[in-house]
C-alpha cells in the first residue's frame, strides 16, 4: 500500500485499532505479514526509533567505519578524526550514489564513485574529485557547501552500545531505554567487551516482528521447540525454561532471567574483579545467578545470554546482540554479534565462542528451529489477511500476576516470579500499536 | 598451478574423489553417524563469515564463523537430529551436493595432504519448489590412516556475505 493512498491508510489504521487487543491478550493474525502494516512500521518505527548500529569496539579508531542497516535504510557509523562516533546516511548528497560499500574500513573522506563529491569523516562536504580549479569551470557559480552536508541521524551511545535514530525531536536514548539499561549493564557493562570478528549475516522467511517478540517475552516456547535439550540431557528438568524471572521492562522492552541455585557464579572467577568494580551490589548478586538471560528492546534489538552449557569439560555461555532488519513483509535480515570480555581467560574466548556459533548461529541447534517456526507462522498469516471474520492469535498468558516486591528482586520494572508471562509481550504489541497510529512526530 | 597433479599418484586421486563422493552421499542419504566416521578426532570443522570489501583486503574473517565445531559437537548435532524433536530438518530437507574442482597438494608430511573441492549444496524444502544454493569451497586437510585418509581440518568457504538460507540446519 502506497503512503499516498490515503484511504488506504485510513482504512488500515481503523482496522488495527480495532483489532490489536494487547492488554485482551488478542493480537490478529493478518498483522504478521500484511504489506501495509509493514510500509507503517518502516515510516513510524523504524523511520524515528532509536537502533542499535554496533560497539564501539567496531570503530575504535579515527577514520574507522562500518556500514549498517536502519530499517531499511543503509547508513555508515563512523569515528571522525575528532573521535566521535556519527551516523549518516550512505548516500552522496549530490546524486545519491552510495558511498560507502564495504561492510567496514578505515579511510580519510568518502569519495562518491559516480561524479567525485568527497565527504569528510564529520559529514561535511570536502570538494569533488577532480579538484578546484575543475570545480570552478563545472560550477562558476560555487556549491553551497552546507547544503551537501550528508544526511545524518542523531547517535548516542550507552555502554559502547551505539543507537541512533532519524527523529530530530524525540526522547533521548537514555530515556528510551530506560529501566533496561540496569540490565545491559550485566551484559556489556560488567566488563570491556569486544566484538568477536565480525556479526554473521542471513536471510530468514519472516517478518522482523516475530523473532524480536520471541527475544522478549517467549520463554514458554523453549519446553517445546528446543526440547532437545531434556531429551538428549544437556539440562536437568522440563522446566528449565521456567526457574527465574519475567520482566516487563517497560518502553515496549521485555526479558527474561533464567536463574540457578548453586553457591559458586557460573561466569568465570578471573573476571570477578572486573565486574565488581563495573557494577553495583545488586547487579552483581544478580550476575551471580544467572543461568540464561533472554531480552528484546523495542524494536529490534535482541539480547542473549544463551543457557550455560558444558562445552569440553568447561561451563561455559556466550553473549549474542542481533538486529531483526525489515526488508519485507516476509523477509528479515538477522545480525548477530558476539562479544566477549576482553580480559577473559583464553579458555572463556575460546569455548563461550565455540558454544555460541554451535548454540545461537545460523547453524545454532537452538536457533535453526525457531527459523523453521518463524517462517511457516509468516507463510500461514497470508490466510489471515483477506478472511471476512477476523483471525486472533492467544498473548494471554500470566495476566493478571501479582508483580515482585523490590525486595525479591532487585531490578527495575514489573517483575514476575518465573518465566512464564507474556506480559511484556503485550506491553511490546501496546507500544507497537501507538507507534503505528502516530501519524505525525 | 604447479604441483596439483603431482602431490599424489594416479591411484591415490582417484581414492581420494571416491572419498569425497561417498561422503556426499553418506550426508544426501542422512547416513550421519558413518559419515562422522571419516572425521579423525582432533577434527576442527569451522566455516569463516564472509564480508564485503574493498581489493586487496582479505574477504574472509575467521575470528568468527557460520560454524566451530569439534568431532564431538558434531556427534552431538547428530544425536539431536535423530531426536523426534529436531524440526528445523524433520521432516529433512531434500539435499544434493555436487563436488567438484579437486586440488590436491602437499601436507606438511608423507602422511599428510590439503584437498580443496568447490561445492554445490541444492536444499529444498516444503511444498511450494522453493530450494537455496549454498555454494563455496572446502579447505580440507587429510591424514593417511593406514590404507585410507580421515579428514582433519575443514574449513567450509561460502560465497555469501549475507546467507540466503534460513539457516545451517545441514552439514556442510
Amino acid at each position: 500500500m502506497s503512503r499516498y493512498d490515503v484511504q488506504g491508510r485510513l482504512e488500515l489504521e481503523d482496522r488495527l485499532r480495532k483489532t490489536v487487543q494487547p492488554e485482551q491478550g488478542r493480537i490478529p493474525f493478518f498483522t504478521y505479514t500484511d504489506p501495509g502494516v509493514h510500509d507503517l512500521e518502516i515510516e513510524r518505527i523504524f523511520g524515528r526509533d532509536w537502533q542499535f548500529l554496533g560497539h564501539v569496539s567496531e570503530v575504535p579508531n579515527p577514520g574507522s567505519f562500518v556500514t549498517r542497516r536502519m530499517g531499511r535504510e543503509n547508513v555508515i557509523v563512523g569515528r571522525g578524526d575528532d573521535s566521535v562516533v556519527r551516523v549518516f546516511l550512505n548516500a552522496c548528497r549530490h546524486r545519491g550514489m552510495t558511498l560507502a560499500c564495504e561492510d567496514f574500513g578505515e579511510v580519510n573522506n568518502w569519495r562518491c564513485p559516480y561524479h567525485g563529491f568527497t565527504f569528510g569523516s564529520k559529514g561535511d562536504f570536502l570538494g569533488t574529485f577532480m579538484g578546484a580549479p575543475f570545480e570552478r569551470v563545472a560550477y562558476p557559480e560555487g556549491l553551497d557547501r552546507d547544503a551537501l552536508h550528508l544526511i545524518e541521524a542523531r547517535c548516542e551511545i550507552y555502554q559502547g552500545l551505539i543507537f541512533a535514530t532519524w527523529s530530530k525531536s524525540g526522547p533521548s536514548l537514555d530515556d528510551h531505554l530506560g529501566n533496561v539499561k540496569w540490565y545491559l549493564d550485566l551484559l556489556v557493562g560488567k566488563a570491556e567487551m569486544e566484538v568477536v570478528g565480525h556479526p554473521e549475516r542471513w536471510m530468514v522467511p519472516t517478518g522482523w516482528r516475530l523473532p524480536a517478540e520471541n527475544f522478549t517475552s517467549d520463554a514458554y516456547h523453549t519446553a517445546t521447540a528446543h526440547s532437545f535439550l531434556s531429551r538428549l540431557n544437556m539440562v536437568k528438568g522440563a522446566d528449565f525454561g521456567r526457574e527465574g524471572y519475567h520482566v516487563n521492562v517497560g518502553n515496549g522492552h521485555g526479558l527474561g532471567v533464567g536463574v540457578h541455585f548453586d553457591e559458586e557464579s557460573y561466569f568465570p572467577k578471573e573476571l570477578e574483579d572486573e565486574y565488581r568494580a563495573n557494577l553495583d551490589e545488586d547487579q552483581f548478586r544478580m550476575l551471580s545467578r544467572i543461568k540464561n538471560l533472554h531480552g528484546n528492546a523495542f524494536p529490534n534489538f535482541t539480547f542473549l545470554v544463551p543457557n550455560f552449557i558444558e562445552v569440553e569439560g568447561r561451563r561455559v555461555t556466550g553473549l549474542m546482540l542481533r538486529t531483526w532488519q525489515p526488508v519485507a513483509p516476509n523477509q528479515t535480515q538477522v545480525w548477530s554479534w558476539h562479544l566477549v570480555e576482553k580480559n577473559a581467560p583464553e579458555w572463556w574466548k575460546k569455548l563461550g565462542k565455540r558454544m555460541y556459533t554451535q548454540t545461537f548461529s545460523s547453524s545454532g541447534m537452538f536457533d535453526q528451529d525457531d527459523t523453521e517456526v518463524w517462517e511457516a507462522q509468516t507463510r500461514m498469516s497470508d490466510a489471515a489477511l483477506y478472511r471476512e471474520e477476523e483471525v486472533f492469535l492467544h498473548y494471554g498468558m500470566g495476566m493478571d500476576l501479582p508483580t515482585l516486591d523490590k525486595s525479591e528482586f532487585p531490578g527495575p520494572g514489573d517483575v514476575y516470579d518465573g518465566k512464564f508471562s507474556e506480559e511484556a509481550g503485550r506491553t511490546f504489541y501496546r507500544v507497537w500499536l501507538d507507534r503505528l497510529l502516530e501519524a505525525k512526530k | 598451478m604447479t604441483g596439483a597433479g603431482e602431490a599424489v599418484d594416479l591411484a591415490t586421486r582417484i581414492q581420494i574423489q571416491d572419498l569425497y563422493s561417498h561422503e556426499a552421499e553418506l550426508l544426501d542419504e542422512r547416513r550421519w553417524e558413518e559419515w562422522l566416521d571419516l572425521f579423525a578426532p582432533e577434527l576442527e570443522y569451522t566455516a569463516p563469515i564472509r564480508v564485503t570489501r574493498k581489493s586487496p583486503h582479505p574477504d574472509t574473517i575467521d575470528e568468527l564463523g557460520h560454524f566451530d565445531d569439534t568431532k564431538m559437537s558434531l556427534a552431538l548435532r547428530v544425536r539431536r537430529l535423530r531426536t523426534d524433536v529436531a524440526w528445523a530438518e524433520d521432516p529433512p530437507s531434500l539435499t544434493r551436493r555436487l563436488i567438484t574442482n579437486l586440488r590436491i597438494r602437499p601436507g606438511d608430511d608423507a602422511d599428510r595432504l590439503q584437498v580443496r573441492t568447490n561445492f554445490l549444496l541444492y536444499r529444498s524444502r516444503g511444498d511450494l519448489g522453493a530450494y537455496d544454493l549454498i555454494v563455496g569451497e572446502r579447505q580440507d586437510a587429510l591424514r593417511r590412516e593406514g590404507d585410507s585418509w580421515v579428514i582433519a581440518r575443514r574449513r567450509s568457504v561460502i560465497d555469501q556475505a549475507s546467507m540466503s538460507t534460513k539457516n545451517l540446519g545441514i552439514f556442510l
